[in-house]
């Protein structure tokens, strides 16, 4: 009388199903961290409500949330291109300091020369290169030596924080800056405006929304589109159908690469105004934003209400730290066992959990 | 009419009582921002305890922190204790938080900021610091009686004037006592950052030093000197900022341990009454900030004070006494006040040759603050 567990693929998949799991996982990842709350010996409701009072709740919480949204919308819609593709890019975080790099570059050499119209277009444009050509290594690394990306793009993370720290404690360390392993600050031509008041350097926002509605119709209007669509779902399918997978992959990964790179410009120009520590710059928006990405099933547009969600969780997280002296790691926590309960929900969704007891003879056929 | 003066004059009674009762239980709500965790057994760390035994000490006391707040985060966690929190005080503990300390003071003309370890000031806006340069001296005295490699290891957090100092200062101590003893440094370019303190640490031993001072805020170092005194191969090491005995009881000779309490009591204190100012508060032994110790409880590990009685070392001012002796007394000195004894006395010269501070003079508070040589008896150059 022992049930056996019977796994299967689901063969149709309705958007309703998909909107009942996607709010299920929510709640059961919310339920679960309030465990976590509780062994910390707070109140779970009170500090889910502290949360989004601290981020949604008055002007300066929303003026932060959006702030903060920028990078994550940014690189969340360049990893959901990827992500549909099946490229799983790791590496948005090194990808956007490579962009913070480069576009640096241009500020700081370029911008003393040159009135603001025309250098911040060029530091965004050298930030999508920067961006990238560092998503390219990986890309180019799968297809030519089926090097498997998980691997190569988390570990060229490090690979680039250390050679920001190279660039910033070595050959960039700034005159201005009393030996502190800084760059000088960039010049005020090269600095982006914000909305007074706040830190929304708006700039980048437009440039974000520009970013998610031209990948939005590219990925459901265009040719292109459909291709990454195919490689992703059956990449031998793809093969036969004649689309390049070479071709496509590295630009996939160009444009994950590249918006990434485009918020490590705007987070440099809007936000910092020099480079500094690679911990300082990002604070972990590549990684988060996968979890943006994953949450807004990989559709560019419901991105940017994702981005919006967990810029709220990060602001939301600095007031339960301050309020209830919870670690800073909590908000990582948060995060992390969201995105666990979201993927099952994913794994729930695409497959059938059938439960039987094995009275029935093996071999039986599946009733279904 | 009557009854709207009545009732006007009523809540006009009202405002007065409630006013004369405000003023009464007046309170201050301080708000603190450290740049790493307050687990991390260090310089944040010790910012906490200070706060806890402000918190402790005074009544009218409240406050809250946040932890691991990158330097360029700051005027966001600022506008947070201001606007959200109604902090009347933020103290800002980094270096890094300097400018938007700065900002933040313009921008809110009605709050107080106190800024740790920098040298910008306004109207609202004080600067605080206790340096442990005198102690990293104290600590090179007895490392130099104790080497018997005369190899000495420093591990470093950032190039910077204040790690600098302390090494030179340490340095100083060692030469004091051991003429011939060379300070080896190794860089981690990291404040908080075990992994690397433990590799540099292991390098340090394997070129052959026996004993490890460093700036970094875990024990790491520590640890690893307490891993080989296990194994039968001595490494002297020194605590740094925290009581990190417990983490070596074979390793540990002494240390550098700081108390912000004293100082967050006095800053708040005079906020409290209406004295405070923003002049820049430069504590030293002599203020009780710095004081000597791998933990709070001895100066010098028992295990070591026989050691450091037999190892006699000739002085200008004592004469021929023991290294024991030597630090107990330069210790008094320092805790009678910064100018008694200055580690920082000339003739001292950089380790290219070129005299820095000169015969019969000391460094000044600036000298110190913008320090960026090594002294003589350390090896390499600083990287630029």
């Amino acid at each position: 009388m022992i049930p056996i567990i019977k796994i299967t693929n689901r063969e149709k998949i309705t958007p309703a199903h998909q909107m009942m799991t996607l709010l299920f996982s929510i709640m059961a990842g919310l339920f679960a961290i309030g465990l976590i709350f509780l062994a910390f010996g707070v109140n779970p409701v009170f500090a889910m409500m502290k949360i989004f009072t601290g981020s949604f709740g008055s002007m300066y919480g929303i003026k932060e949330t959006v702030t903060k949204a920028i990078p994550l919308i940014l690189i969340g819609v360049g990893l959901a291109i990827a992500f549909r593709a099946k490229f799983w890019n790791i590496g948005a975080e090194s990808q956007l300091l490579m962009g913070a790099i480069f576009g640096t570059w241009v500020g700081l050499n370029w911008g003393p020369h040159l009135p603001a119209p025309m250098i911040i277009p060029l530091m965004f444009l050298a930030g999508f290169i920067g961006g990238a050509l560092w998503g390219l290594i990986p890309a180019f690394l799968k297809i030519r030596f089926s090097i498997n990306e998980v691997i190569s793009t988390l570990m060229m993370n490090y690979i680039c924080a250390e050679f920001l720290t190279f660039l910033i404690v070595g050959p960039w360390k700034g005159k201005t800056k009393f030996g502190f392993p800084y760059t000088d600050d960039l010049p005020a031509s090269a600095i982006l405006g914000v909305i007074p008041g706040s830190r929304i350097h708006y700039v980048t926002l437009i440039v974000a929304l520009l970013v998610v509605f031209i990948l939005g119709v590219i990925i459901y209007k265009t040719r292109f589109g459909y291709e990454v669509r195919v490689i992703g779902e059956n990449p031998e399918a793809a093969r036969y159908a004649g689309i390049d997978f070479f071709r496509t992959t590295l630009i996939i990964m160009a444009i994950s690469g590249g918006v990434a790179g485009l918020a490590g410009v705007g987070e440099v120009a809007g936000i910092h105004h020099y480079l500094s520590y690679p911990a300082s710059i990002s604070s972990g928006y590549g990684f988060t934003a996968i979890i943006v990405a994953w949450l807004a099933k990989l559709n560019p547009f419901f991105v940017i209400v994702a981005g919006i969600f967990f810029a709220g969780i990060l602001v939301g997280g600095d007031a339960i730290q301050i309020s209830l002296g919870l670690p800073a790691a909590t908000v990582q926590i948060f995060n992390g066992t969201l995105l666990v309960f979201l993927i099952m929900g994913d794994y729930f969704l695409k497959h059938r959990i059938t439960f039987k007891n094995n009275r029935m003879p093996h071999g039986e056929p599946d009733p279904q | 009419m009557r009854t709207i003066f009545r009732v006007l004059a009523l809540c006009l009674c009202v405002l007065l009582v409630a006013g004369v009762a405000s003023a009464e239980d007046k309170k201050i709500k301080a708000g603190f921002i450290y740049v790493g965790p307050v687990g991390d057994l260090g310089w944040s760390h010790a910012h906490d305890l200070g706060r806890k035994f402000a918190e402790s000490k005074l009544p009218w006391l409240e406050s809250v922190f946040i932890e691991s707040v990158p330097e360029a985060d700051s005027a966001r966690i600022i506008d947070r204790f201001i606007q959200e929190e109604k902090c009347d005080v933020v103290f800002t503990a980094s270096f890094g938080y300097m400018d938007d300390t700065i900002k933040a003071g313009m921008k809110y003309p009605d709050k107080h900021f106190m800024h740790c370890s920098g040298f910008k000031q306004s109207k609202n806006v004080g600067t605080y610091f206790a340096d442990l340069y005198q102690m990293y001296y104290l600590n090179g005295i007895m490392a130099g009686a104790l080497t018997k490699s005369d190899k000495i290891g420093y591990v470093g957090a950032f190039p910077i004037p204040e790690v600098v100092r302390h090494i030179d200062a340490f340095a100083l101590g060692a030469k004091a006592t051991n003429p011939d003893a060379k300070v080896h440094v190794r860089w981690i370019y990291a404040w908080v950052g075990p992994d690397k303190a433990k590799e540099a640490a292991e390098s340090l031993i394997a070129a052959g030093c026996d004993a490890l001072a460093f700036t970094e805020d875990t024990p790491a170092v520590i640890e690893v000197g307490q891993e080989h005194s296990e194994k039968g191969k001595q490494i002297y090491t020194f605590g740094h900022y925290s009581p990190m005995q417990a983490y070596g009881v074979d390793s540990v000779v002494s240390g550098q341990l700081v108390d912000w309490g004293v100082m967050y009591v006095k800053i708040l204190q005079s906020l409290y009454d209406g004295t405070w100012t923003k002049d820049d508060l430069y504590w030293l032994a002599a203020e009780d900030a710095a004081i000597l110790g791998g933990d709070f409880d001895n100066i010098i590990n028992p295990k070591f004070v026989a050691d450091l009685k037999a190892a006699k070392v000739k002085t200008a001012d004592f004469g021929e006494i023991s290294t024991y002796d030597l630090v107990i007394k330069r210790y008094e000195q320092m805790k009678k006040g910064a100018d008694v004894f200055e580690p920082f006395s000339g003739p001292i010269n950089d380790n290219t040759g070129a005299l820095k501070i000169k015969k019969g003079a000391k460094a000044s508070k600036g000298d110190l603050l913008s320090i960026m040589y090594y002294v003589d008896n350390v090896v390499g150059s600083i990287p630029k």
